[in-house]
């Protein structure tokens, strides 16, 4: 009876694995994909772990990700659980109060916190600022930094805030749970706190000790949007280089980073656990044998008047590995650098390292998530980036709020190469912030094997025969823009009558059950797996969904006869950038015909510059030895005919904006 | 010795006024002022509109932890009564998944349950649809979906401080129940399960807690088309508008909600000595 109660047991163990790691074995199963897409199958293939290590970029970010998770983990192991016995050492009703104080950064919304964060450590960097100047000029013997920044000091601070609390929460009841008595015991007998600590407490409450660091620990490594908002301008961990991808495509190079990182772990577990049974096993067998060479020594090293020495020799590491962390980050201090954020898969990698062994300057290039995002970050003052490069509205609304610095042209000699179609825009209309980056059209990608006609109007976003296969897209401007294109109102109104049209004809769309979603990066997966038969999105992720597409998905692109928009991603320059020269060199390198034919090579989204734009064709026959499909290259740069029919979004006033966002809003209600 | 032993809440207490409270405090100012930082109470005024929001958050999140509870539990349980290296390894693997990034294991998530995905293709492969006379079962976009997102994400959460504290049990309480002629279930209702509570509540409030102010998942999984709290905090700060004072706003009411269930749990939790005399 008994025993087939554990067996039973054990079944339901194994269904609660298998239900945690099913996503595990096909995230890793996808990690050796040959194609771009991490739910399409396209064959065998080990070039994304090639690839990885190639990639600068993923390789820092893992590196920065595991020293800030596990010293955050152990900082805040080691703090929580003494907060924790002091807590437990207070009365209940100061107790609980605390414990509620405590349990707030899990409370709140990881948003809050790193906005909050954010804004607390840049209120005090400008308090230092203002001390330190005055410090300085009132003597000269010590000079303090005036300029502070975020980076990976603030970031290790909010890791080891936001770990506490799980900390606590997991030590917490193993106190509760515990017996007094042998601490009050142990030290009658004549052991110091400590002592009794280590030897009584210690054992007792271990197991919360170890949960609170594991689960700290994994809320370190997941953690991204905290890291977002504090991590500065020069560290980016890898869970901010995967958002950071989603505006195009996460590609199975995380995959394979993160096998590899499970692998190491799961060999480490392995070796550790054979070490303890082998062990175990030798304890069984009896002392008869006698113990090693090593072992006499350890033993021997643990006897109490070498204590000193053990303790000399840990402080020793730990002034080590400072020390080395430390001239880590002289070193890299003292070279010129340049901060870069773009998106994720928005440049050839390569190009990065070409720019670096060129100039000797050191590219910190980061990624953000969405104009949105980006912009969220420098109205907190996180951020102390160079060069930015967002779309044109945003572009538009950063220099009304003066958030931007003119750039010097003399010093952007490329800039010429750009077509004269792309200057003096609505957004920048004096050309004084801007060096275009790429360009390109908005359309609509469906599954012809899935809806029986051609599309050609926005209409069939509404259709109720495409009930359920519709994929909305989850950015306010670009889903009532649409709907606006489709009434024939202007993209850039301002009359909210008109708005709320457009709206109320994607909300009734949305209560008759047309749209599957609203979805930013999902609508990859769902597009090529044939999940969904109709979306909205760019012309150059269109390019790389057909080249991952499944067996009997066949999808189209279209850019509707009512009109759409066409947009233009540039670079700008932040206000008081730190460094100015730097920036215009790499807007420089970046706007020659060279970079720009490897950029658009490598993301599929056309480049401003007349020349690699009339190059390509020729420059791909002769990289990969066959034509290029110019059917596919018309839908990457579109050509004049289709691009008379689009608009460019306009920053539009705060009022408007406020009134897309409420709709927006109640559209989710 | 208990007065020494509270000084080791001070450097804590003081951590906490400086990275918890101050950053809360310059929240609360957002949350009560226009963008322009004049006073106002407009903010919360506006809250009536999402009672809905708030009313789903809270529903999936309680949901989602009773699952977990229900799966957490019984698993801790037999988890402790296995060999130490099986509870050392077993430990381990249920964090490790986690280690994984989010965002992919929800993708990986999202192939699994779409309409055309690997578990519609195995229920046709084995004629289940044909037998329903459907084309698909559909799960993705669903709050069912939502509520396995909460449970994949968070049921270790509920596991470990269950299995931290069941570990630790005295095995003589136990024995002693036995021998007073108690059978396995009665031991389990009158010693295992009050002596087990703290656990449960760490449990609970970790898994209860961020399931409320999750983000994403709903996105994700859900379809995004119902919106939880915390898209909604998301959307005012990173949305197209950016009103973080809204956002701010939204937030402050949540945590509110949020406390007040948690004082009300901590009671019910203190009060576990009265629980195991019932």
């Amino acid at each position: 009876m008994r025993k087939t109660n554990r067996a039973g047991s054990r079944l339901l163990i194994g269904l609660v694995f298998l239900f945690l790691y099913a996503p595990i074995i096909l995230l890793i199963i996808f990690s050796f994909n040959a194609g771009d897409s991490s739910a399409v199958w396209k064959g065998f293939s080990l070039d994304w772990y090639g690839r990885l290590f190639r990639n600068r970029l993923i390789m820092e970010s893992v590196y920065t990700t595991l020293l800030v998770s596990l010293l955050a983990t152990v900082i805040a192991t080691a703090a929580g659980t003494f907060a924790a016995i002091g807590l437990y050492s207070l009365g209940r009703k100061r107790r609980e109060a605390l414990l509620t104080v405590n349990n707030i950064p899990m409370i709140n919304a990881d948003i809050v916190t790193g906005v909050s964060l954010c804004l607390f450590f840049v209120a005090f960097f400008q308090g230092w600022g203002s001390f330190a100047r005055w410090f300085n000029s009132v003597q000269s013997a010590v000079e303090l930094p005036e300029r502070l920044v975020l980076g990976f000091t603030t970031l290790l601070l909010a890791h080891v805030a936001f770990n506490i609390p799980y900390v606590i929460l997991n030590v917490a009841p193993k106190l509760r749970q515990m017996d007094r008595n042998p601490m009050d015991a142990a030290q009658d007998l004549g052991c110091t706190w400590m002592g009794a600590f280590w030897k009584v407490m210690l054992p007792e409450i271990k197991p919360g000790i170890v949960s609170g660091a594991l689960i700290a620990f994994t809320m370190s490594i997941d953690d991204f949007i905290i890291s977002y908002f504090t991590a500065g301008s020069s560290s980016s961990t890898l869970a901010m280089a995967i958002y950071g991808m989603t505006k195009k495509r996460v590609t199975p190079e995380i995959n394979a980073i993160s096998t590899l990182l499970f692998l190491s772990v799961l060999v480490l577990l392995v070796l550790s656990n054979l070490k303890e049974v082998r062990q175990e096993a030798r304890e069984r067998l009896g002392a008869a044998r006698k113990p090693s060479g090593l072992e006499r020594a350890r033993q021997r090293f643990s006897e109490p008047r070498y204590l000193w020495v053990r303790r000399g020799l840990a402080a020793a590491l730990a002034c080590g590995f400072i020390g080395v962390v430390g001239f880590l980050s002289y070193v890299t201090g003292s070279r010129p650098v340049v901060n870069v954020c773009s998106w994720g898969e928005y440049i050839d990698p390569a190009l990065i390292d070409q720019f670096e062994e060129e100039t000797g300057i050191r590219v910190n290039y980061q990624t953000a998530e969405s104009n949105e995002t980006l912009y969220s970050l420098l109205k907190s003052g996180g951020a102390d980036y160079d060069v930015i490069v967002p779309s044109d509205y945003m572009i538009g609304r950063l220099i009304a709020e003066d958030m931007l610095e003119p750039l010097d042209y003399s010093q952007i000699p490329n800039y010429g190469l750009i077509e004269d179609r792309f200057k003096n825009l609505p957004f920048d209309p004096d050309n004084q912030y801007t060096v275009p980056y790429t360009w390109g059209t908005l359309g609509i990608i469906y599954n012809a094997n899935a809806v029986e006609e051609e599309i050609t109007s926005w209409g069939a976003l509404y259709d109720d025969r495409h009930a359920g296969e519709v994929l909305l897209i989850n950015n306010s401007r670009d889903a009532i823009g649409e709907a606006l294109f489709y009434l024939g109102y202007s993209v850039n109104t301002t009359d909210p009558a008109e708005i709320r049209q457009a709206y109320e004809l994607v909300a009734g769309a949305n209560r008759r059950g047309v749209f599957q979603g609203r979805v930013m990066d999902e609508i990859f997966q769902k597009m090529e797996g044939g999940n969904a038969a109709i979306a909205t999105y760019y012309a150059g992720d269109y390019l790389s969904m057909v080249d991952n597409q499944a067996e009997g998905v066949d999808l189209a692109f279209v850019v509707p006869e009512e009109g759409s928009n066409w947009f233009v991603d540039a670079m700008c320059m932040l206000k008081d950038a730190p460094h100015q020269r730097e920036a215009h060199m790499w807007m420089n390198f970046i706007a020659s015909t060279e970079a720009n034919l490897a950029n658009m090579d490598y993301i599929w989204y056309a480049s401003p510059n007349g020349k690699a734009l009339e190059l390509y064709p020729e420059w791909y026959e002769e990289e990969y030895g066959e034509p290029l499909d110019m059917e596919l290259y018309q839908i990457m740069a579109a050509p004049a005919e289709v691009l008379e029919r689009c608009t460019m979004y306009q920053n539009l006033d705060a009022g408007t904006l406020a009134l897309y966002n409420d709709l927006w809003t109640e559209l989710g209600i | 010795m208990r007065n020494k032993l509270s000084w080791f809440a001070v450097p804590y207490v003081a951590w906490m006024a400086l990275m918890v409270v101050i950053p809360i405090l310059i929240m609360v100012v957002y949350a009560f002022t226009t963008a322009q930082f004049q006073g106002t109470l407009e903010n919360f005024s506006e809250m009536g509109a999402y009672t809905s929001v708030f009313l789903r958050s809270f529903r999936l999140a309680l949901v989602a932890t009773l699952i977990c509870l229900l799966i957490g539990y019984p698993v801790s349980y037999w988890m402790a009564r296995e060999g130490a290296g099986f509870q050392r390894v077993a430990m381990a693997l249920i964090m490790l998944p986690m280690w994984m990034n989010f965002l992919l294991r929800t993708y990986s998530w999202m192939s699994i349950l779409e309409n055309n995905g690997l578990l519609n293709q195995f229920f046709r492969a084995i004629g289940l649809l044909e037998l329903l006379g459907v084309d698909y079962l559909p799960m993705i976009g669903t709050p069912g979906a939502v509520v396995l997102g909460m449970v994949y994400n968070y049921l270790p959460f509920m596991i470990l401080p269950v299995y931290s504290v069941i570990v630790k049990l005295d095995h003589s309480l136990l024995e002693a129940a036995r021998d007073l002629g108690a059978d396995s279930a009665l031991v389990f209702r009158k010693v295992i399960l009050p002596l087990s509570l703290p656990g449960v509540l760490s449990g609970v409030t970790m898994v209860f807690v961020p399931s409320v102010s999750t983000f994403a998942i709903s996105r994700l999984l859900g379809g995004g088309t119902q919106m939880m709290l915390g898209d909604l905090i998301e959307l005012q700060f990173l949305g197209g508008s950016y009103d973080p004072h809204l956002g701010a706003a939204i937030s402050m009411v949540m945590m509110a909600i949020v406390v007040a269930c948690m004082v009300v749990m901590n009671r019910f939790g203190e009060g576990e000595g009265e629980a195991a005399l019932l």
